[in-house]
């Protein structure tokens, strides 16, 4: 925010001296803190991250069945309120929620058991799915919201081999009695604004052990293909072509319905989807380190640590990849947004992540029913966290893609 | 007698002539042009890469549950029949299922390569060729449109964002006047706030999932009070002819333009935001190299200087990735296919992997994309090397490699 603040008023950053002496990274850094787009989307992604990382914190209730609202099913999102026809209140609060009497009663059916009971029952309109969103409001039953309350245990730390499991109970914001539902529950009751918190780092978390398993088998297929050459190179780059050509969703369905196959925890079943994701995705990130490989291996630095008697790994790993180490990370990034797609179409298609797991795409899945479209708006919340999540995945990745290009700065 | 049974060998075997017919042209030609010769080389890669990806595509669908035996006995199970584990083992042994992997794989790609037969579908009990039918061609039209709108939005686009990347937002030149100056800073500054605004869209086409926008498409249309645009016809046009007694029917061709449009836009959007970077990062890239230096320097400015140098340099990159482009594009209509209603290959390849495990079926159909795919690098890959001299001078002069 700083850089911000001092690029609108116009101070130069970098001295000439510093300038030329800087390293790759700070030159990096100094160039993206002069990208506005980029420097606004890394605030919002910073803050999407932070907000996903510390989800049990901010988050008021458990996004689990355990913490599920039974009282408020199917409810609104409640307003919060700094004034209303009672006066002004400092504290910000919401009021007091209660499910009317349904009006309709079953005794009815129950003594005569005839159909016309139940067509004038089901005709009343009682039994449709807005009717059940209808929640009375008692205007007079204030809650307030209070900061830094107690409320349901989570785990800050757990390790289960130590048998290390730290827990805590301590929230951002809650209120005294009950629960309070940002943006409304679902069917089960279950608070949406949690859900959507939690969802956010499950996704990224996937993303990342993706990104991973992509970058070490693209480092494998690259370096072993450029270091070695001939035909070596030629064996690997038909393949990696061959690979590049198939359409890649089909094949991630394909391995998710053997997965789907197989006995698997959650827990498991999530590495594994992130597992097909990364090594299937080698394709482009290799060729490129094979190219970049082949120029670079001939030059004096690499003679010099042959002649050292470094082995063919180091050389590899130690002196031929940190020369490319800005583009693998620029690249890295750029591909975020482009595996947390591939996780949602995934869901989206009932194979990769399920119902009681939240994962955004697990939550996006649900947009597609009917009865929440219409009855349920409220639950395209963590819709619009996607878009913002994406979104500023890509404006990042322009911005970096900008300030990491060499070239860039001759104009200037 | 004996013409008969040339005839029908040759029927047989048509597809096989056809790649040694290429095959000897090309060699006949390379002996005396070099141009014939890379050309000859390219050819044998995109065969040897279709060879590759036949063998991928077999072995992965050999990760599917179920084979053609167990579908077939099913099937006579709901007729009625009691069925034994021996008779599963009775069909495998007909079908040949009991062979090894590589010996079906080679089978297959006999068959393939003599006479395009892409093998039997066992969940549709019909051959793989006659279940597609013209499905395959609608997937590639669709495709093809879908990518025609990604570029004419992502090309002009590109080339503007790539302008305003290293403009400034103020007009700060001492030498022009003040009123110059303010004017200069507001055309500046407008042209950020387009590149910003047009940014923010196409990303937005990537940020909303695919079948999350055409959902919200439908979903205005039920809101709306209409009947939303889904499959290819209306119930009224569906089974209509195009030609009738009057002649062709524009009716259904109005009607036909009134559906088609939604899954082109839809899949073209997503599209559009990687075609969006990867064209600006190509102006950018050639922007800064010295030949612009060198035009600008000789008094070449404004866009007469962008057309003629860094822009026309980065068209054949982005010619060259045609190709690919059409696999992403591909990529995300088999969710599109299936949220709109549309009957497609597409659609059929989700039915195949994610229902009746229809092994046979979805190779067919992920080998015919790959295909397509490495034909059209095949195509542009020649047609670059003879167009752009940058690219035949670097492929020719190399001995064609």
């Amino acid at each position: 925010m700083t850089s911000l603040i001092a690029r609108f008023r116009g101070k130069q950053q970098t001295s000439q001296e510093s300038y030329y002496t800087a390293g790759q990274f700070a030159l990096i850094r100094s160039r993206f803190a002069r990208k506005t787009s980029g420097v606004i989307a890394g605030w919002i992604l910073g803050t999407l991250v932070l907000l996903g990382l510390f989800a049990p914190f901010f988050s008021p209730s458990d996004p689990s069945i355990r913490g599920a609202d039974t009282s408020y099913q199917r409810g609104a999102p409640q307003i919060i309120k700094f004034k209303d026809e009672n006066g002004f209140s400092w504290r910000p609060f919401t009021y007091t929620y209660s499910k009317p009497d349904s009006g309709f009663d079953l005794s009815s059916l129950a003594a005569g058991g005839s159909l016309d009971a139940l067509d004038a029952l089901t005709s009343s309109g009682a039994l449709d799915a807005s009717e059940q969103n209808r929640y009375e409001i008692d205007r007079n039953q204030r809650r307030y919201i209070q900061f830094f309350v107690e409320g349901w245990e989570y785990s800050v730390l757990s390790i289960e081999s130590l048998d290390i499991d730290i827990r805590w109970n301590l929230h951002l914001f809650g209120v005294e009695n009950g629960q309070i539902h940002l943006m409304g529950t679902d069917e089960d009751g279950k608070d949406v604004f949690s859900r959507t918190l939690h969802a956010i780092w499950v996704t990224i978390s996937i993303a990342v052990v993706a990104l991973i398993v992509k970058l070490l088998v693209s480092l494998l297929v690259g370096g072993v293909s450029g270091y070695f050459g001939g035909r070596v190179d030629a064996i690997l780059m038909s393949f990696t072509e061959a690979v590049r050509v198939i359409p890649s969703i089909p094949v991630y369905l394909a391995c998710a319905v053997m997965l789907a196959g197989l006995e698997l925890t959650p827990t498991q079943r999530y590495f594994a989807i992130a597992v097909v994701i990364g090594a299937l995705d080698f394709a482009a990130l290799g060729r490129r380190l094979r190219t970049h490989i082949l120029t670079e291996r001939n030059q004096d630095y690499v003679l010099a640590a042959q002649l050292s008697g470094a082995s063919t790994g180091r050389i590899i790993w130690r002196h031929l990849v940190p020369s490319f180490s800005s583009y693998i990370i620029v690249d890295t990034l750029i591909n975020f947004p482009y595996v947390i797609l591939a996780e949602t179409s995934l869901s989206f298609l009932g194979l990769g992540l399920t119902e009681p797991v939240n994962s955004l795409g697990v939550l996006l899945q649900k947009a597609q029913d009917p009865d929440i479209q219409q009855n349920m708006v409220w639950q395209f919340f963590p819709v619009v966290v996607f878009v913002a999540l994406i979104m500023a995945f890509v404006f990042v990745g322009d911005a970096l893609r900008d300030a990491a290009d060499p070239y860039s700065e001759q104009n200037k | 007698m004996l013409l008969e049974s040339l005839i029908s060998f040759l029927a047989d075997t048509w597809l096989l002539w056809i790649l040694v017919g290429i095959r000897v042209t090309l060699f006949w030609q390379a002996r005396r042009s070099q141009y014939f010769h890379y050309v000859l080389n390219r050819y044998m890669l995109a065969l040897i890469t279709l060879l590759l990806v036949s063998g991928i595509v077999f072995s992965l669908m050999e990760v599917l549950p179920g084979d053609c035996a167990e579908k077939i006995i099913a099937y006579k199970n709901t007729q009625g029949e009691t069925i034994t584990q021996a008779d599963i083992d009775a069909e495998r042994a007909r079908l040949g299922l009991d062979k090894p992997m590589p010996v079906r794989w080679l089978n297959w790609v006999t068959d393939l390569t003599l006479n395009g037969d892409l093998g039997y579908s066992c969940a549709k009990r019909q051959s793989v060729n006659l279940a597609l039918g013209d499905r395959f061609w609608m997937s590639f039209w669709f495709c093809v449109a879908g990518l025609a709108f990604a570029y004419l939005i992502a090309v002009p686009f590109g080339i503007l964002s790539a302008y305003a990347l290293n403009q400034p937002w103020k007009d700060r030149n001492p030498r022009h006047s003040t009123v110059k100056r303010s004017i200069n800073s507001l055309g500046l500054a407008a042209n950020k706030l387009l590149d910003l605004l047009l940014r923010m869209i196409s990303y937005l086409g990537l940020a909303l999932p695919n079948f999350l926008l055409a959902l919200t498409i439908i979903l205005f249309y039920v809101f709306a009070g209409e009947s939303a645009p889904t499959g290819l016809f209306s119930d009224q046009w569906n089974n209509e002819p195009w030609f009738n007694d009057q002649g062709f029917q524009t009716g259904k061709l109005v009607d036909f333009m009134g559906h088609i449009w939604l899954p082109i836009f839809v899949i073209g959007w997503a599209a559009t935001a990687l075609q969006l970077q990867t064209v600006r990062a190509l102006v950018v890239d050639e922007s800064s190299k010295l030949y612009v230096e060198a035009a600008r320097a000789r008094g070449v400015s404004g866009t007469a200087l962008w057309i003629r140098y860094p822009v026309r340099h980065s068209i054949s990159p982005l010619f060259n990735s045609i190709g690919f482009d059409f696999q992403r594009v591909f990529n995300d209509l088999p969710i599109v296919a299936l949220v709109i209603g549309l009957t497609d290959a597409a659609a059929l390849l989700i039915e195949a992997l994610a229902m009746t495990n229809d092994q046979e079926l979805a190779a067919g159909i992920l080998f015919l994309v790959a295909l397509v795919v490495i034909s059209m690098n095949f195509l542009t890959d020649t047609i670059l090397a003879a167009v752009d001299p940058r690219v035949r001078n670097s492929v020719l002069g190399a001995g064609g490699h």
